[in-house]
Formats: C-alpha cells, structure tokens, sequence
C-alpha cells in the first residue's frame, strides 16, 4: 500500500475524506481483495500503535467451521445419497455454528478485539485428537459461558430491534470456536449406521 | 493535504447543500422525520449492491439482494472472502451454504434481522438520552445522501451517524461512533435501489442436491419471569424491559436475564450461581464491551453495545433486596 492510500485511508477512518475520494477508495475496496487486506494490516498497525488489545483468530472463523465439518465421523458428510433422499436436517448442538456462519457473512465479522484475553493463552483446539470417539468440546466453561451470554443478548437486542446488527456480530466472534456435542456425533453415527458393519 | 481536501469538500457541500434544500419536501423534514423514512424504506424497499463493512481494522465486501415479497423477507448475501460462502434467507429460515465442504447450515430467525433492520428509529428517548441532528448532505454509492448525527448527552452510550438516501430514505451507510471516532462502519460501495428484483439473484449459486444438510437450534430458550434484581445506580434512562429464565446449553442450571434499554441502547445482565471460576473484569468486541463480577452467592455479567464504564456500572451495582 502506498502513502497516498495510507493517507486516504486514515482520512477515511476519521471521517475526513471527501466524499469523492472516498467513494473511489470503497469502490476499489469492494474490487479488490489485495486492497482489502492492506487495509486491515494498515489497520491492525494502527491498533497496535494505540495499544489496544490483539487479534486472534476470527479471521480463521470459516476454515474451523470447515474444518470443523471435515472433522466429522466418516461418512456423515459424504452419505449424500441417503442424505438427500431424506433429506435430514441433523441437529448440531453446542455453539451456534449455523448462526456464526450465517453472521459472519451477512455482517462481516472477521476481527475484533479484546475478548480473546479472556481464553487461555494456548490456542483452543477446534476438536480433540481422539478420532476414535466422538468430537469432545475442549474449552474452558467459563468461555463457553461468556460466548452464550453474548449470543442469547444478541438475539433478545435484536428482537427489540434496536443495535442487533451490533450485537449479533459480538455473538459471533463468541461463537468462533466451533464445537461439535458429543450427542449430536452419535446421532451422526446413528444416522450412518446403515453403512457400518454390523457390531458383534 | 488532509485539510485541504476537507476545505475543498466542506466547500463543496456547502455549494450542493444550497441546490438541494431548495427540494421543499426534504428542507421540510425534520430528524424524527427522516428515521421514520428510514424505517418504513428498510422494510420496503428492494436493493441489490456491495457492502464494505469496516471494524477493528478490517474490510470486507459482501454482495447483497434484498427484497420483500408478500411480507416474506429474501435475501442473499455472498461474501467476497473466503470460499464462496452464501446466505440465502426466506423468511425466518436461513441457510447458510459451504460450497467447499458441500454443506448447508439452516438456522431459524425469530426475529427480523436483516442488514439494516436494527438502526435507530424515532422511538429513541430525543432530547433525554440523545439528540438527532442534520449535519450535511453527502453523496454515498453515487446517490445523494442526508447525514443524520445521532448524540449521546453523556459518556454511557455510543453515537450513530446515518446517511439517508435523499430520495428513498435508504441507509446507504452508518457507523457507530464513540468520542468522534466511529469504530464500526458499514456503507454500500455501489447499489440499485427498487429496481425488480429477479427470482434467479436470490437462489443459490451452487446446486445444494448433494450436500449435508445441519441445523442449529435457537440459542435463546427462556421463559418470562419476575426478579428482584435490579440497581438503584442505572444510567440515566436505562431501564428494565424484558427478564427471562435461561437454561444454558449442556447444563441445567437456569440463569437470570434481565434486558436493560435505553431506547437504543441495549444491556443484558446475566445471573448465575457462583461458580468461583468467573473471570471477573472486562472485556471488549468490538463496539461491545461486558463486565463481570461475582457478588456473593451469585455470578453477575452485564453485556452491551455500550461503553465499558456503562456495563461496569450496571454490573457492579446490581443488589437483590
């Protein structure tokens, strides 16, 4: 990124770009995913001067969904045939993981700050290393709890209809790390089960 | 340089401001006027565009068609990030499509969420919490634009700056402000306003046929209750407006839930029996900020798109006669 971008661009944070710049500065933006990234590392160096607290990981959100979903018992995801045939609708309990997906992209969550102070400083894995039980949350309580508060606030802003967009994105960031129920991954074993061997 | 192009753009506006007001219809309205515009043309009108939103030192761009059709909302959005992540919404029901992974996430709105459904809207408390001024006129996405600047009278709540599209009364752009400084902002790079919108721009642009299906249950499962948990040191104008029972996901421990409003603003309070493994103090997403404490028997977490001194306060102070 340029200076004169840079210019721009912290302009534009503070509200003083002229509206003509800015309007060719958004339509580049919206053209341009490398712009977008120097965007937000020009950003994120800004934060870092200010002294405001890291980032960690929401960035990440889409690949553990993904992930998340690879990580599933075999055949859960890959049964397309019966799937589509009955077309079930499986039940995933814990983190709201349709919820953070669909949120993060009608609002575009992808960085936010501070809240991850309040995890442990080891990085949380997605799922355990056990392949062979179920997917077993390994998360901190306390965390789990902190990510539901947000989430049932961002739901009850919302039906009142005021700052909901706000405080649906804040449920999200909570919601990044996706966890799949125990319950939910024998459900998944059930529902294949017609493919597994018969147990002796 | 900075101040020049300012100088250059205030004179500017200056010189368009004095063509417009000299449209007698929108000289005349007034800022409740105007939100109330806002409102009904959120729930009306029919838009399809690029949406930069900017928070925390991000950027990212979304792709948007919205319309309404016999009061059944539809939506898609595809983010630009990413592995081609789409939202594709009909009514309540939402799915949210991996194409990568083959998958499709379905998820219930009970509510009525959408891009710009939850702006401000003339029911706030003006002239006691806040004021709404009209500060300007801008052009946003290529459209001419009125700025409307929503003010906190003290230092416990966020500011709103709104840019309202001067013809339909559209949001084409809002930020949440805190001391001058927006530190949310969402604003449309380009977008159609009321132009039809054809059936095939909000289906999918993946065939589903082959993929998972999952679902996730509401979060929010509660029951209305009655509480004798309050604080006798609320902000001003904040005030009790909903309390639920809750029962958190894998336990049965219920959880009290008191909603605080001050007719924009939005505080939950959370109560829960002390598990002595609280981590007390605060923390910050975002424009969100929540505060924990434990106060005897009892775990108390205020949360909300509100400064932390606000949550703290509330937080601190909540007592059960």
């Amino acid at each position: 990124m340029n200076d004169a971008i840079r210019e721009q661009l912290s302009a534009f944070v503070d509200g003083e770009l002229p509206e003509n710049e800015a309007e060719l500065l958004l339509r580049r933006m919206s053209q341009d995913a490398e712009l977008r990234r120097d965007v937000a590392e020009y950003l994120a160096i800004g934060r870092l001067i200010r002294s405001e607290p890291g980032l960690a990981g929401a960035d990440r959100l889409h690949e553990r969904i993904a992930a998340a979903i690879d990580e599933k018992p075999a055949g859960a995801g890959d049964n397309a045939g019966a799937m589509q045939a009955s077309r079930a609708i499986r039940p995933l309990a814990g983190i709201a993981v349709a919820a953070t997906v669909a949120l993060v992209a009608i609002f575009a969550l992808q960085q936010t700050t501070g809240i991850d102070e309040l995890a442990s400083e080891t990085p949380v894995p997605l799922v355990s290393d056990n392949t062979a039980g179920p997917v077993v949350p390994s998360i901190d309580a306390q965390e789990e709890r902190q990510r539901q508060y947000f989430r049932n606030h961002a739901e009850s802003s919302s039906q009142l209809g005021a700052n909901g967009m706000i405080s649906r994105v804040v449920s999200l960031r909570f919601s990044e790390d996706v966890l799949e129920d125990p319950e939910a991954d024998e459900t998944d074993e059930l529902e294949n089960s017609t493919e597994a061997p018969a147990q002796p | 340089m900075r101040t020049t192009q300012t100088q250059f753009a205030t004179g500017l506006m200056i010189a368009i401001s004095t063509v417009f007001f000299s449209a007698p219809v929108q000289a005349e309205r007034k800022p409740l006027d105007w939100l109330n515009h806002m409102g009904a043309a959120v729930q009306s009108t029919s838009y399809e565009g690029t949406v930069i939103r900017m928070q925390d030192g991000t950027a990212e761009a979304l792709k948007v068609v919205h319309t309404v059709k016999d009061g059944v909302i539809l939506e898609r959005v595809v983010a630009q990030e990413g592995n081609g992540l789409e939202i594709i919404r009909k009514g309540n029901e939402v799915h949210c499509i991996l194409p990568d992974r083959k998958s499709v996430l379905v998820e219930e709105w009970d509510d009525q969420s959408t891009l710009f459904s939850t702006l401000p809207t003339s029911d706030i408390r003006i002239g006691s919490e806040y004021d709404v001024a009209i500060v300007r006129k801008e052009r946003v996405a290529g459209r001419e634009t009125i700025l409307l600047a929503i003010r906190p009278h003290d230092g416990f709540r966020y500011g709103h700056r709104i840019w309202l599209d001067m013809e339909t009364s559209f949001p084409l752009q809002t930020q949440l402000v805190s001391d001058g400084t927006a530190i949310e902002q969402v604003k449309f790079a380009d977008i159609t306003l009321n132009h039809e919108i054809h059936a095939s721009a909000l289906e999918p642009s993946y065939s589903t046929e082959n993929f998972t299906w999952l679902r996730q249950p509401s979060g929010h499962n509660g029951s209305h209750t009655e509480t004798s948990w309050n604080s006798d040191q609320l902000p001003s104008g904040f005030g009790a407006v909903a309390t639920h029972e809750e029962t958190m996901a894998g336990s049965d421990e219920l959880v009290t839930h008191i909603l605080f409003s001050d007719g924009l603003a939005n505080v939950s309070v959370f109560i829960a029996a002390n598990s002595h493994k609280l981590a007390a103090g605060p923390a910050r997403v975002g424009g969100s900020n929540s505060f924990s404490v434990e106060h005897g028997d009892f775990e108390i977490t205020a949360i909300g798109e509100v400064p932390a001194i606000t949550v703290e306060r509330i937080a601190t102070t909540m007592r059960q006669p």
